[in-house]
């Protein structure tokens, strides 16, 4: 599949300070990307490169087939950005704003209003387009700067912190939009603190602070950091069972407390059939079976947290 | 250029829904001219007995009557209105286009399209320029037609709508008003609120009250040499400004250093 966005070495500098150090990273076309980091981590700063906002002190980038300084025109023209602030014109009314943002986008005034009034529907807006938006609240304030993001069809999206400070149903409808936008086939560049959102809605996760401490699923973030493995629930006292599981050659550690058993192995897939065989074997009755799960914040803290 | 225009109508778009703004700034001078005309008018009107004499005088006014130095003294003061005007408006307009965008932070979504920076720059100079300039003129002309209307005499329309005043307002006020502007960008990169970035500006003020005392008191004349030789200082000092307003407004400066 062809990359949307590959980063070579991507560096930014402040007055000697290193806000982004030596990037790389490749993003798959038609997917959305999560990029997790804590505030500071230079987030921000990577979008507005990767948007052709501001340029690298160093390195380079391709942003939809668009390298980076050549061109940032036409860059800027097949992206499209949600910025940290939806920074609108409070006194224009929605259909103003967007109208103002379509022209600038380079649509034609009749094509412009085509797309306006499209987004204005799409994103529930359509009823209040002629009020101005400083009588919005922040969930259709975030709508609309989504909206506007999206005006010229963009097939990389950066979207910064697109549910924060969004209540639970505003947030909600924001995730479903996009959803719907990498159904689509767009490429989407998500930052976000929000990690059940990013396990939810990313096919892939950069975790972030200056430089990319790691990159992978959400899956294979886990199992990278924590290992594979698998709970098993018996009746009575599991810890009798633990000799039992340690002599299989593939499982790398057992652990028991009350009536679970917790087993690390690597391929928990193609193994969990033969520890239900050897417990089963020791006369263990079970009660279940199930991944080992750890959270996407598990992963978030032990890196960053690691790094602070 | 087509997007400066774009920015152009928008910035006149947010104009026409602030009322105080568009109340302060385009209505206000043709009212300001009004007053000065009626007031030119009225003092045609009065007694030539009841007008005080002595004081310093323009050489110019030594052969008028007293009736004819009466008028000649307003109209040389709401004369220098029309070289104020251009430095307050623009001002003002684009200290709520610029600083005003900034603070709501809404130049970065505006930044991210393809607009080229200085389409970006010319549309807000544009629209704060056009609309000074347009009511400046149209109220510098209002005033003139009262001048030639209500002057006593030839000698008093003489000594007030001189060559040295029609240039000063044709050539000079575009200038002050570019330099006003351009001043506002550089000040943009350091202040937030529009009310700052004006009393800054106001400085501009000063060299064309000087100009207004220095009439009054006889010490300078406005003859045309000396309205092109300021037309001249103001142009270099224009060129510098819009250079220096051009370096701030890029996107990168924007973005990393305006605080």
């Amino acid at each position: 599949m062809a990359h949307a966005i590959e980063t070579h070495g991507l560096t930014r500098k402040f007055d000697g300070r290193v806000a982004v150090d030596g990037l790389s990273l490749a993003i798959e076309a038609g997917t959305v990307f999560g990029f997790l980091g804590p505030n500071g981590a230079g987030k921000t700063t990577t979008v507005r490169m990767l948007a052709a906002l501001i340029a690298p002190t160093d390195g380079d980038a391709i942003v939809a087939g668009h390298a980076l300084g050549v061109d940032d025109t036409a860059l800027r023209r097949s992206v499209g950005i949600l910025t940290e602030q939806p920074g609108l014109y409070d006194r224009l009314s929605a259909r103003q704003n967007l109208r103002y943002f379509a022209r600038l986008y380079d649509l034609e005034p009749a094509r412009a209003d085509a797309q306006v009034e499209r987004y204005l529907h799409l994103l529930e807006l359509w009823d209040r387009r002629d009020e101005p938006v400083g009588t919005f609240s922040k969930g259709m304030r975030q709508k609309l700067a989504i909206a506007r993001a999206l005006l010229h069809e963009p097939t990389v999206v950066f979207l910064d912190e697109p549910t924060a400070a969004l209540d639970p149903e505003a947030a909600r409808t924001v995730r479903e939009f996009v959803k719907g936008l990498k159904r689509e086939g767009r490429t989407i560049f998500l930052t976000t603190h929000n990690l059940p959102e990013a396990d939810e809605l990313c096919d892939s996760i950069g975790i972030f602070q200056r430089r990319l401490l790691r990159m992978g699923s959400p899956r294979e973030l886990r199992a990278g950091l924590f290992g594979a493995g698998t709970v098993v629930r018996v009746v009575g006292d599991a810890a009798r069972y633990v000799p039992v599981l340690r002599a299989l050659a593939f499982v790398r550690e057992v652990r028991a407390e009350g009536d679970t058993l917790t087993v690390q192995l690597d391929d928990p897939d193609s193994r969990n059939p033969d520890i239900v065989d050897a417990l089963r074997a020791a006369g263990a009755r079970i009660r279940y079976v199930e991944r080992l799960q750890h959270s996407l914040e598990d992963v978030y803290l032990r890196l960053v947290g690691g790094h602070a | 250029m087509k997007k400066a225009l774009i920015v152009l109508e928008k910035e006149w778009l947010e104009l026409r829904l602030q009322r105080g703004l568009l109340l302060a700034t385009l209505f206000l001078p043709p009212v300001m001219t009004v007053f000065g005309v009626v007031g030119f008018f009225a003092v045609g009107k009065i007694p030539a007995s009841t007008i005080p004499q002595g004081g310093p005088l323009p050489p110019e006014f030594a052969l008028l009557s007293p009736l004819e130095i009466g008028q000649a003294i307003v109209g040389r003061q709401f004369s220098i209105l029309f070289l104020l005007l251009p430095i307050f408006i623009p001002s003002v307009l684009a200290s709520y286009a610029i600083v005003g965008e900034k603070r709501e932070r809404t130049l970065e979504p505006v930044l991210a399209t393809p607009i080229r920076t200085w389409e970006l720059l010319l549309g807000k100079i544009l629209a704060a320029l056009i609309p000074a300039l347009a009511i400046t003129i149209a109220s510098a002309s209002l005033f003139v037609a009262g001048i030639l209307a209500f002057a006593v005499t030839d000698r008093v329309r003489e000594v007030i709508v001189t060559p040295g005043w029609i240039l000063a307002v044709v050539v000079d006020t575009p200038l002050l008003a570019l330099i006003g502007v351009a001043l506002i960008v550089v000040l943009s990169s350091r202040v937030n609120d529009p009310r700052t970035a004006q009393q800054f500006s106001a400085v501009l003020v000063v060299p064309v009250l000087a100009l207004l005392f220095g009439q009054l008191a006889g010490v300078i004349v406005l003859g045309p040499g000396l309205a092109l030789g300021i037309g001249v200082v103001l142009a270099i000092i224009a060129a510098g400004a819009v250079w220096a307003a051009t370096r701030l407004f890029q996107r990168e400066v924007i973005l990393t250093r305006w605080r």
